[in-house]
């Protein structure tokens, strides 16, 4: 595989097989370009925390290979630039928050000067000398991501960070997580969630059964915004909205129409509904989300 | 690799399980080597004799307890350094801070070996108070082994605790963990060993098995610093009553299996995946 400068994470058909049976990742192609936030999305046991442990060199592949930073997963020179929080946090539950850093700050040959400052940018120095084994489920993912940003790295991977917490810690971490993405740091962001990503992802990709069935921009994912209308009678609405101009496609579903076409001509399709005397009770703009996206995708895979 | 050395030595003092293993070890040492012969001294003198209580007989009759539940200790401390991080899921953790596997389990490896020094300096600091009070109740005389003679009982202390810590932590790398690990310690060294050699002396052919045993190179590495063979020969489930072999291929032994089981442990470390 040869080196792409801009490319922080370069994988070429990554795979991992346990046995002859499962399939946990299969010909994986992911790229992610430096400074960008990476949506990587997917549902439980698509094969998410397999690629990232193996982009960590936690797990060696049985096919393909990847590049992390350039470098060899689980090697020093790649390793020494990447922070990470993968699923749960793991501390020394008999040793504090800080004592907990301190520990990775001497691995990972970090200032000790920095414990204070990822402390303070995880909201957690008030309790950093209370032992581990007394947090909360949102405060021991504090303190992972506390972790994961102790190198400073120019690669950040986060598994699931909002695990366990609640609203309000969520609601935080989205702009947290986009802050993190600034500048030339990139984030790798692994979720089942589609709202947080599709808030703080530049791009995304999609995996399910291990394969990674779509990638892009999340408005690309998305497809082009259209209008939905709901009016009486709607058969009649269907037939006209299927002869006017700039009406691209027509569909059935939610009770509605789905309209192909730019939100601008809502007011001259309102009139001719109008004209012809139909009566419209509601006509907004409307555009897929991402996770019915997500969910028309995974779903396709799963039936192929 | 000192800086990581040192975080590794700083888990081991901040964990309760590494006192109270200390502490276990302590009590006992101080109760069979001192405690119950003196009591049986005091009650009845031709039992047990006033001079194996004394200074100058400090490595002999500390030694005693060395293959037998020091090294169950030892064996539950090497099981413990590694094993809780796989439990913890803190292995992980590590392995993604920057230094490479290898470096990883070598400072741990070293904080252990630190450990198990402090555990034979503390039992030989007891074992030379005890003594130094006995002797001094006694009206006895004091007098203290060779310095050549402490070398080798401290030396040859920690190399019997190295060799089952290093089985501890063999076990911990093969199955993850530490519950499994200590049960499968504790029942190689008490029924596998244990009664194979209670069977060597009515089957020959065990003889020459046992005779590459932990616990008889153990006790016969002891036997050469002064212990007697009758001294653990009728002491309940830590009996041993043979076969010995010579002191320097109980050390060769003993060396052979630390090593052998380093190794194993650390080519599985460095190989399988940590999920």
């Amino acid at each position: 595989m040869t080196e792409n400068t801009n490319l922080v994470v370069e994988t070429n058909d990554l795979g991992k097989r346990y046995g002859e049976r499962i399939v946990a990742v299969d010909g994986l192609n992911l790229e992610v370009r430096r400074g960008e936030v990476y949506g990587f999305l997917g549902p439980n046991g698509a094969g998410k925390t397999t690629t990232l442990r193996m982009l960590l060199g936690l797990i060696r592949p049985t096919t393909g290979s990847a590049l992390v930073l350039g470098a060899a997963p689980g090697t020093p020179e790649g390793l020494g630039r990447v922070g990470a929080l993968i699923e749960t946090p793991t501390f020394y539950p008999y040793l504090s928050g800080r004592d907990n850093l301190r520990v990775l700050a001497r691995y990972a040959g970090v200032p000790e000067t920095r414990i204070a400052t990822v402390l303070e940018e995880v909201d957690l120095t008030a309790r950093a000398g209370d032992r581990f084994r007394t947090y909360s489920l949102g405060m021991k993912q504090r303190l992972g991501i506390a972790a994961a940003l102790l190198k400073d790295p120019e690669l950040l991977i986060l598994d699931e960070p909002t695990n366990g917490m609640d609203p309000v810690g969520i609601a935080e971490m989205r702009p947290f997580i986009r802050s993190l993405g600034r500048g030339e740091r990139t984030v790798l962001l692994s979720s089942h969630l589609m709202s947080e990503v599709e808030q703080v992802a530049d791009r995304v990709g999609v995996i399910s059964r291990g394969r990674l069935v779509a990638e892009g921009t999340v408005d690309e994912l998305r497809g082009r915004e259209g209008l939905w209308l709901r009016a009486e009678p709607l058969g009649e609405a269907e037939r006209l909205l299927g002869s006017l101009r700039g009406v691209q496609e027509v569909a059935r579903g939610g009770g509605g129409l789905r309209i192909a076409a730019e939100p601008a001509a809502a007011p001259t399709i309102n009139r001719a509904l109008v004209e012809a005397g139909i009566a419209v009770s509601e006509l907004r703009p409307e555009r897929a989300s991402l996770e019915k996206v997500f969910l028309e995708l995974t779903s396709e895979q799963e039936a192929a | 690799m000192t800086r990581i050395v040192s975080v590794e030595l700083l888990l081991l003092g901040k964990r309760a399980s590494t006192w109270i293993l200390l502490g276990i070890w302590a009590a006992l040492a101080l109760t069979f080597a001192y405690v119950v012969p003196y009591v049986q001294y005091t009650n009845d003198p031709t039992r047990t004799s006033l001079s194996d209580l004394l200074p100058e007989s400090l490595v002999g009759t500390l030694m005693a307890g060395f293959p037998f539940f020091g090294g169950v200790l030892a064996l539950m401390l090497g099981v413990l350094t590694v094993g809780s991080e796989y439990g913890w899921g803190t292995l992980r953790t590590l392995f993604t801070q920057g230094p490479g596997r290898l470096q990883v389990f070598g400072a741990k490896l070293i904080a252990l070996a630190v450990a198990l020094a402090v555990f034979v300096l503390v039992a030989y600091a007891l074992g030379a108070v005890s003594s130094s009070a006995i002797a001094a109740a006694e009206g006895a005389d004091v007098a203290w082994p060779s310095a050549w003679l402490l070398v080798r009982g401290l030396a040859g202390g920690w190399l019997i605790f190295a060799a089952w810590a290093a089985l501890g932590m063999l076990l911990a790398v093969l199955t993850r963990g530490t519950a499994l690990a200590t049960g499968i310690g504790i029942l190689y060294a008490f029924v596998v060993e244990g009664l194979l050699s209670a069977l060597a002396g009515e089957i020959s052919i065990l003889d020459r098995l046992v005779e590459f045993f932990v616990r008889a190179n153990g006790y016969s590495l002891v036997a050469v610093l002064g212990v007697s063979p009758d001294d653990v020969g009728d002491r309940g489930p830590g009996s041993f009553s043979g076969p010995f072999v010579a002191g320097g291929q109980a050390t060769l032994v003993l060396a052979a299996y630390t090593a052998a089981f380093v190794l194993v442990a650390a080519l599985l470390l460095r190989r399988r995946d940590v999920v």
